[in-house]
């Protein structure tokens, strides 16, 4: 809790709304979604295109989301790095579509989603110019040891 | 103190020690601030790439701090706080270091070192009724953003008190408080509107101005990308205003079911911000989500829109005195009306006596 | 101050102020003018009776003319019908009688509310042509016809545009929404001054004058 509560807590009754009333609002664009993976991947299948979804730019209900991400499922490749907070990559259940989870330094926050519909996601590669300094610097360990 | 000039926003990232993974990863999520696809992203990456990190002021004026506080809410460094740090900020009297003399310094330097390079930011109404309601230092709010606003190469009006005059221009304005378009009329101005606005959309349009310049600005000045679209057009209650479902009061098994808040006065066809899609709290909710209706605070004047709960569909009638005294007013021209012709009819019983004599 | 917020505001109070007095006016100033003494003895009693009954058959073609008034009889209630259909049970408009009468009431799905709507002002735009291009009719037709219905057709067309844009971006929604409350303003200006006052007048013009017929003795 970002601030301190100074009544005793159980003098305090906090009642929480039930998820479960709420969570049937349907903007409707899950299938909609959906239906653009599915081009997506066409695009990619016949001539190699990428294609990024932002999610955050898409209005979405109270729930929604989870059941878009349900939907796609887990594949199997999981991959995380931590730069300026960690990111995860992670393959959905159909092959080609990946979902890259940004998080703030303290991981607590979501700061961007996307869905990426690629054959891998360019954050998965190494950059070129980290490999070109990487070599340099194993080309000196090597000469000095 | 002197801003890191000559340094571009890519030197200051690396200088951070940000990889180029989390240079990308910042792009691509300030591209998504920007309200951009994300097949932009190597645009952004190349653009900050290249930028210089411009120096920043913010003045304050007539204001509550909560745009300030809007920004910088946070418990932990995010995106959006290392992009605010990526600009030069060097003048923001609530989160800087300096105070009272020296702040001044510091703020005459800047000026005087960036003359007609640096952003000039503006939070608060500049009160006009009389300049000692509100001054810095002695020196009273529209003098100094005459003064600074001079050397801007562009000003940001962050929240509705500086875009539009916001709540101290309310009915009646004690104050003559009015916005910096008021005042300033020979440099670009981006309103972010807002009370307050979406931290977002602060970062993001700094995150444009920053990489390519102005963004597309609607008929208030505001970014097109954040209020280009109104609330109910990208509300998630959408299909149930379709539908007619309305919660009729707050807490009854409408609203519990979270259907359409119009009768409970929401603003949202007429408002435009994206707290729809981007919503507040880094996305955990926003208003309507959280079932109060949109009050419409980034458009001008919402204050004095006869109330937050009060349906869209309703008018100022007066009430029924007022009515009652424009039907007693016209009861009597009636019966004035009614009586004047009465005199014009004949009399009873003359046409009769005509006939008989 | 945006078109909305005058709309809403003094127009709406001022369109009001001038509808209650003029209503009030006409008929406290009809309802007390002088009626003719009849110094016949009265064939009936039953004069509310006759009032009535006057309503009702008024309310029906006259047998005579049955079959050649097909269309205008037909789209007269079809048009007072659906008129009021969109007018009192869409449900954007509860929270604007609510504010006078302290209650709503249900409505209609807003689709079929707007279909209505849609049909009373197609009815109305076809009877205005008519009544320009049918020489009788446009040598008959006064001022006041022409004001009255174009002053009704405003606002049925202004909330269409309001609630569907029909792709229109260069106008925003506020403004065709203030247009809209505009229209009714001015019909509200209008209304007592012109024949739209039917709409008080009407059954009590029908109940007098079936009273006094009955009180001769006519069944009509």
């Amino acid at each position: 809790m970002p601030f301190e509560v100074l009544v005793p807590a159980d003098e305090v009754r906090l009642q929480r709304p039930d998820p479960g009333c709420a969570s049937r609002v349907e903007t409707g664009n899950v299938p909609l979604l959906l239906a653009e993976v599915r081009h997506a991947l066409e695009r990619l299948v016949r001539s190699g295109t990428p294609h990024t979804i932002d999610l955050r730019a898409i209005p979405l209900g109270p729930g929604e989301e989870d059941r878009l991400l349900a939907a796609l499922g887990r594949g199997e490749v999981h991959a995380e790095f931590d730069s300026m907070g960690p990111t995860e990559i992670q393959e959905c259940g159909y092959a080609g579509v990946w979902c890259v989870t940004h998080r703030n330094p303290g991981g607590t926050t979501v700061t961007g989603r996307f869905l990426e519909i690629t054959y891998a996601p360019e954050l998965l590669a190494s950059p070129a110019e980290d490999v070109s300094a990487a070599l340099e610097r194993l080309t000196a360990e090597l000469t000095t040891a | 103190m002197t801003s890191e000039l000559g340094g571009t926003v890519g030197d200051f990232l690396r200088a951070r020690g940000v990889s180029r993974r989390g240079f990308m990863k910042f792009c691509a999520t300030t591209a998504s601030l920007m309200a951009m696809a994300p097949t932009m992203a190597p645009k952004v990456a190349e653009a900050l790439e290249k930028a210089r990190r411009p120096s920043v002021i913010w003045l304050p004026f007539q204001e509550c701090t909560g745009c300030t506080e809007s920004l910088t809410r946070s418990h932990s460094p995010t995106i959006e706080g290392l992009l605010f740090d990526a600009i030069s900020l060097d003048y923001q009297e609530t989160i800087m270091a300096a105070a009272g003399h020296q702040a001044e310094e510091i703020l005459r330097d800047v000026t005087k070192e960036n003359w007609g390079n640096y952003i000039l930011c503006v939070d608060g109404s500049i009160p006009l009724a009389n300049k000692g309601y509100s001054t810095i230092g002695g020196v009273s709010n529209v003098d100094m953003l005459k003064q600074v606003a001079r050397g801007a190469k562009a000003i940001v009006c962050i929240g509705s008190c500086s875009a539009f005059g916001g709540l101290p221009k309310a009915n009646p304005n004690p104050t003559g408080a009015v916005a910096v378009s008021d005042i300033i009329k020979d440099k670009p101005i981006i309103n972010v509107s807002g009370c307050p606005p979406i931290p977002i959309a602060i970062t993001g349009i700094l995150a444009h101005v920053l990489t390519f310049g102005i963004p597309e600005l609607d008929h208030y000045g505001r970014p097109r990308a954040f209020y280009g679209q109104t609330i109910h057009d990208r509300c998630y209650r959408r299909p149930f205003y379709e539908r007619g479902q309305f919660a009729e009061h707050f807490d009854d098994e409408g609203a519990k079911a979270g259907w359409c808040l119009f009768k409970v006065g929401c603003k949202g066809p007429i408002t435009y911000n994206s707290c729809s899609t981007y919503k507040w709290n880094f996305g955990v909710s926003w208003p309507v989500e959280a079932g109060h209706g949109c009050i419409g605070c980034s458009e001008p004047n919402f204050w004095d829109w006869q109330g937050l709960y009060r349906p869209l569909s309703t008018t100022q009638w007066g009430n029924w005195t007022t009515v009652g005294a424009a039907a007693g007013v016209g009861a009597v021209a009636g019966a004035v009306a009614a009586l004047a012709s009465r005199r014009k009819q004949r009399p009873v019983g003359e046409d009769v006596e005509e006939a008989q004599s | 101050m945006t078109i909305l917020e005058f709309a809403r505001g003094p127009a709406f109070q001022f369109a009001l102020t001038l509808f209650v007095f003029g209503v009030v006016w006409r008929l406290v100033g009809t309802f007390l003018m002088m009626r003719r003494h009849d110094f016949s003895k009265p064939r009936k009693h039953s004069l509310v009776a006759g009032g009535v009954r006057s309503i009702a058959m008024r309310s029906l073609p006259p047998h005579e003319l049955e079959k050649k008034i097909v269309f205008q009889h037909v789209s007269g209630y079809a048009w007072h019908l659906t008129f009021f259909a969109s007018l009192l049970l869409f449900a954007p408009h509860i929270p604007f009688f609510k504010q006078f009468l302290g209650f709503g009431w249900p409505t209609l799905p807003n689709g079929l509310a707007l279909a209505c709507g849609a049909v009373a002002l197609g009815i109305l735009l076809a009877l205005l042509w008519r009544r320009a291009t049918r020489p009788v009719l446009r040598h008959i037709s006064t001022i006041d016809d022409y004001i009255s219905v174009i002053l009704t057709i405003l606002p049925l067309l202004t909330g269409f545009f309001a609630y569907y844009r029909f792709g229109i971006q260069f106008i925003r929604y506020e403004t065709l929404l203030g247009l809209h409350i505009l229209s009714v303003c001015a019909l509200m200006v209008w209304f007592p001054f012109g024949k739209l006052m039917h709409l008080f007048l009407a059954f009590p013009a029908r109940f007098q004058a079936g009273a006094l017929l009955r009180r001769k003795g006519v069944e009509a």
